[in-house]
């Protein structure tokens, strides 16, 4: 019964921390890429080198969704284990 | 709950030489990474052996463009003296991404991406942030680097002696941060496989049921199939090599912070750039 219920607060938090994530990392998706076409449309010749910071930035602002992810999961496993 | 049943990936066999803690290893890891460096040395010698001053060829071109890159980048924001930094960040970064890329092989137990595991990234980071320091400490003086912790210099003393915790968080954190990035996004890439895989025999279940959940099953699996596929190319040839660029980008942009107030004119008694630039500079 007990791990049941920690089982449960544990899979409800994981899926609030992945949407909370997801949230966060859709804004800074949106906003490197705002960025990038307000340049671009400034000074396509720029568009190349825009589009390698780009990448880099969303690579960076997507990192924090993955450690989300991946921590996320790694508390359910540790939780639903630890507790019997 | 069908996915906590079986070993999920995160979960490493471990083999103990002693009783102590610090003696028992992640022995897979151990085998991934060390397969990784075999290939990375590997690859390091063919293009060393079959370097030529003439027509180079298209390897030897790739790297030479990546080196020079690097070069660029470190004297950009390093400047003079930071020549060792180029064969530091270009061995981590090219590690790294052979590391990844190996993922694209159908690996099975015990051989992983070696970046799944936070023991592999950490040991990365920890060696990238004592040298900064190890830098920071030599270009800087001990005055200098003590100076560092009361950012930012323009402000008046008391202000900047409140700024003193949070530099000294910021310091902490760096390892933590580069290390957590990397291990995240290659461990969420295999836990992704890992989630979609246990879905496509989820729905290999349902056909075998009948009715409209045997539809349901025919018409998703396929669909779940070339999902599967589209998400490990864009994880190991996007997220796999957009990280090992990262981690490169950052090993550098830590050296370049770990010299500032060099340039503070009220500084240049306490610290010796031309003795650091004698010493380190090649």
């Amino acid at each position: 019964m007990n791990h049941a219920i920690v089982l449960a607060g544990a899979l409800i938090a994981a899926g609030l921390a992945l949407g909370g994530g997801a949230i966060g990392a859709a804004v800074g998706d949106g906003l490197a890429g705002n960025a990038t076409i307000q340049g671009t449309a400034r000074q396509p010749e720029a568009q190349a080198r825009l589009q390698v910071i780009m990448f880099l930035i969303i690579g960076l602002v997507e990192a924090m969704y993955f450690i989300n992810l991946a921590l996320g999961f790694y508390f359910i496993t540790a939780v639903a284990s630890s507790v019997k | 709950m069908i996915f906590l049943a079986e070993a999920p990936p995160g979960t490493h066999p471990t083999i103990s030489i002693c009783q102590a803690w610090y003696c028992t290893f992640n022995y897979d890891s151990l085998i991934s990474s060390a397969i990784a460096i075999v290939v990375t040395v590997a690859v390091g010698y063919l293009i060393a052996y079959r370097l030529s001053h003439g027509v180079p060829g298209k390897l030897q071109m790739l790297f030479e463009f990546l080196i020079g890159y690097v070069r660029d980048l470190v004297q950009q924001s390093v400047g003079e003296g930071g020549g060792f930094i180029v064969p530091l960040a270009m061995t981590l970064g090219f590690y790294i991404l052979v590391a990844n890329w190996l993922d694209f092989f159908p690996l099975q137990q015990p051989v992983h991406p070696a970046n799944a595991d936070l023991n592999q990234t950490l040991a990365m980071a920890l060696i990238v942030i004592i040298v900064v320091q190890a830098y920071s400490l030599r270009v800087l003086g001990l005055w200098g680097y003590l100076r560092r912790f009361t950012k930012p210099f323009e402000m008046a003393l008391p202000v900047r002696i409140l700024f003193i915790p949070l530099n000294i968080l910021e310091e902490v954190v760096k390892p933590v941060t580069l290390s957590l990035r990397l291990f995240g996004n290659i461990f969420a890439g295999a836990l992704m496989v890992y989630l979609i895989g246990s879905l496509i025999t989820f729905l290999a279940g349902l056909v075998t049921e009948g009715g409209i959940a045997s539809v349901l099953g025919g018409v998703l699996t396929p669909i779940t199939e070339g999902l599967l596929i589209l998400w490990k190319a864009f994880d190991i040839f996007f997220v796999g090599t957009i990280q090992a660029f990262i981690f490169t980008l950052l090993t550098i942009i830590y050296f370049g912070m770990a010299r500032e107030g060099l340039e503070e004119e009220d500084h240049s008694a306490h610290s010796r750039p031309a003795e650091a630039t004698a010493e380190t500079g090649g």
